[in-house]
């Protein structure tokens, strides 16, 4: 059953159904024609023994017995499949049609009412016996009456017979039926397969259309196409994120290409040569960093990123990052602030990473004066830790995106800022979530914030 | 101080020789792992420099059949792969330390004078001394020209580690490890800042500057003889 095909196995299960419903109608039908015929059997022998009983219970003695015989001969004459045999006590047959057969001895005995069959080689016979008493008649007779059923057999037979044959014709129908109708059902499977062989990653974009399909193959069908969704958008991240290394690197390679021809072109002092190779040194630092990233960042898609289990104790994550951070703020006039304990079950190195990233990132966008604040929250079942700093309002369109690799709010800024390649709030959440947690941004009246919940896990 | 580079990307070795020999060290290079097990074998250097992936014997396999002939020199590895079963690989057989191709020239330096410096096991000092500057380790005192110089804890480390590497150009991303236990490349110039304000107390009441910054390679401690 594994290999056959769909279409197969409902014509093979239509054939058995029908098979199934006819044999029971003709079983059924075989055993009420049988019983029927039974009964008329037995109604034709009751009524002649009557009539026979009736006429030998008129005879007086031997020779009026004798007188009574032709009537007797005339009554039964008459069916032409019955036969009688009328026997004296000692068993001497005082009558016998020509067409009576010699029945065995224990049909002799055999009670009244009680309908006998007899099978005989070819033939098939069912019979009634009585004792009848005749006046003058020490010993009651016994009357054979035997009708002759061989005909009903044969209609059996015959019946039985076409039975078969019509029962192979209709398997044989039925099945031919169900393959038709299976092939029309699957029409439109075949159809969601059409255009599922069609797919490329160039046609990403088509979608099974869900009109034609009937009700039971929809779920399929949207489950195909959120599929494709899936992939289509994971594709366009892809090749966006190719795209997107492509003009990162091209970028520093050309200002290396450029400069390193300028200063080739003329002979320099060795100060101007230094200068230039001071400059490739920062550039190549710079893409390098880039490459380390976008390989963390690969291997995070990949699931290859597995964090450490320690314990950690997120205030001191905080005031180890103000530690080092708190020059940078100083500086600048920002205060760091904390707020709360809590505690997170992960790995310390690429917590310190992800909160680092948070932080360098605040300090990048407060105005001078003003305070980033650090709020730790730990709940029941899982510890948030948030960050927020006073700076410009990140409209909401922006808001999701900011975790995107090389995502600018602002684009002209791609080529501005040399130390922020737009990796870093990328490689905090693809941490967070290796971490299983949830990061989010929140930016309203002057007020940014981003938001980390990491479960207390297992 | 003799060390061996074994390195199958010509560039690269090149480069390794002339900068680890400029660095005052005697170096060997050798293209294979065949060579480089047949070197360490029959010489006796005090470092190797292994590459991971080497035609003939990787550097794995080198690093086994070394240890097994009874050799317990210090081995750095040079790999371009990063996968965490690659660093547990090494380290189970024996390496001593590894660098993530592509790495900066100042951070191999580094991390060479580290793993000979631990073999020599450095006596500990309680006190150091450069040009007209005395550190008091025990105490934390640091005093110039009869000055004492007030230091936050922090400045103070890193007063602490370029003095016991003077000489030694140190990475930036060295510096934030080892005296603000960062141990991941952050993209902030919190190291130039530190650097500033230390120099600030150290260097600029005095002529004969002591703190000297390596540009694009780090920072660096010295003074003439």
């Amino acid at each position: 059953m594994k290999h056959l095909s769909l279409t197969a196995r409902m014509s093979l299960m239509f054939m058995s159904a029908v098979i199934a419903v006819l044999t029971v109608a003709g079983l059924s039908f075989n055993m009420l024609s049988q019983h029927h015929f039974k009964m008329l059997d037995r109604q034709a022998l009751v009524e002649k023994l009557e009539s026979t009983k009736h006429l030998l219970n008129n005879a007086r003695g031997e020779a009026s017995l004798s007188e009574e015989l032709p009537q007797l001969r005339a009554l039964l004459g008459a069916h032409q499949d019955l036969a009688a045999t009328i026997l004296a006590s000692d068993d001497t047959v005082l009558f016998s049609d020509p067409r009576a057969v010699e029945v065995p001895e224990r049909f002799r005995r055999a009670n009244e009412q009680n309908m006998w069959e007899w099978q005989n080689g070819q033939h098939m016979y069912r019979g009634m016996t009585a004792q009848i008493s005749v006046a003058d008649q020490p010993e009651p007779l016994t009357a054979l009456l035997i009708l002759d059923v061989t005909n009903h057999t044969h209609f059996f037979d015959t019946l039985q017979r076409w039975f078969w044959i019509g029962l192979i014709i209709s398997a044989l129908v039925s099945a031919a039926l169900g393959w038709v109708v299976a092939r029309s059902g699957l029409k439109p499977l075949r159809q969601v397969t059409r255009v599922a062989s069609g797919m490329s990653a160039r046609s990403l974009q088509e979608r099974i259309p869900l009109e034609p399909v009937p009700q039971e193959l929809q779920q399929l069908v949207l489950s195909f196409n959120a599929m494709l969704a899936r992939l289509e958008e994971a594709f366009i991240r892809l090749s966006n994120f190719s795209a997107d290394i492509a003009h990162e690197l091209r970028t520093p390679v050309s200002n290396l290409m450029t400069h390193t021809e300028v200063v080739l072109s003329h002979k320099r002092d060795i100060t101007a040569y230094e200068e230039n190779l001071y400059s490739n040194l920062e550039e190549l630092k710079r893409m390098s960093r880039m490459i380390d990233d976008m390989l963390f960042l690969a291997k995070a898609d990949n699931g290859l990123i597995i964090p450490e289990q320690a314990r950690i104790e997120l205030a001191d994550v905080v005031y180890k990052l103000f530690d080092y951070y708190h020059l940078l703020a100083e500086e600048r006039g920002i205060e760091l602030s904390l707020t709360g304990t809590g505690q997170a079950q992960g790995d310390r190195l690429m917590l310190d990473r992800a909160l680092s990233n948070l932080l360098s990132n605040a300090l990048r966008y407060t105005p001078a004066g003003k305070t980033i604040s650090v709020l730790i929250r730990q709940a029941a079942d899982s510890t948030t830790f948030s960050i927020e700093n006073p700076g410009d309002t990140i409209s909401s369109e922006h808001l999701e995106k900011l975790f995107d690799r090389f995502y600018r709010v602002d684009p002209a800024r791609r080529e501005g800022s040399p130390s922020n390649a737009g990796l870093g709030l990328a490689i905090t959440r693809s941490i967070i979530e290796a971490h299983k947690g949830r990061i989010w941004c929140t930016s309203a009246a002057g007020l940014t914030g981003f938001h980390i919940e990491l479960p207390h896990s297992r | 101080m003799k060390l061996l580079v074994a390195e199958d990307e010509p560039k690269t070795g090149t480069y390794l020789q002339q900068g680890l020999t400029e660095a005052g060290f005697n170096v060997d290079r050798v293209m294979t792992g065949t060579d480089a097990l047949q070197h360490a074998i029959s010489e006796a250097y005090d470092l190797l420099i292994l590459d991971v992936m080497m035609p003939g014997l990787d550097g794995w396999e080198v690093l086994r059949m070394l240890r097994a002939a009874g050799k317990d020199v210090p081995v750095l590895f040079l790999t371009a792969r990063d996968g965490v079963e690659d660093r547990v690989k090494g380290l189970e057989l024996g390496a001593d330390d590894y660098l993530i191709k592509p790495f900066a020239f100042s951070e191999l330096l580094a991390r060479v004078r580290t793993l000979l410096r631990r073999g020599n096991g450095s006596p500990t000092q309680t006190t150091m001394k450069i040009a007209d500057l005395e550190v008091d380790l025990m105490k934390r005192r640091a005093v110039r020209g009869g000055k004492r110089i007030d230091l936050t804890a922090k400045e103070f480390s890193l007063l602490e580690l370029l003095l016991r590497r003077r000489g030694e150009v140190l990475p930036k991303s060295l510096i934030a490890s080892q005296v603000w236990d960062m141990n991941f490349d952050s993209d902030t110039n919190v190291i130039e800042v530190a650097v500033r304000r230390l120099r600030a107390k150290i260097d600029d009441d005095f002529d004969l500057k002591l703190i000297h910054t390596a540009r694009g390679m780090g920072y660096m401690m010295d003074a003439p003889e």
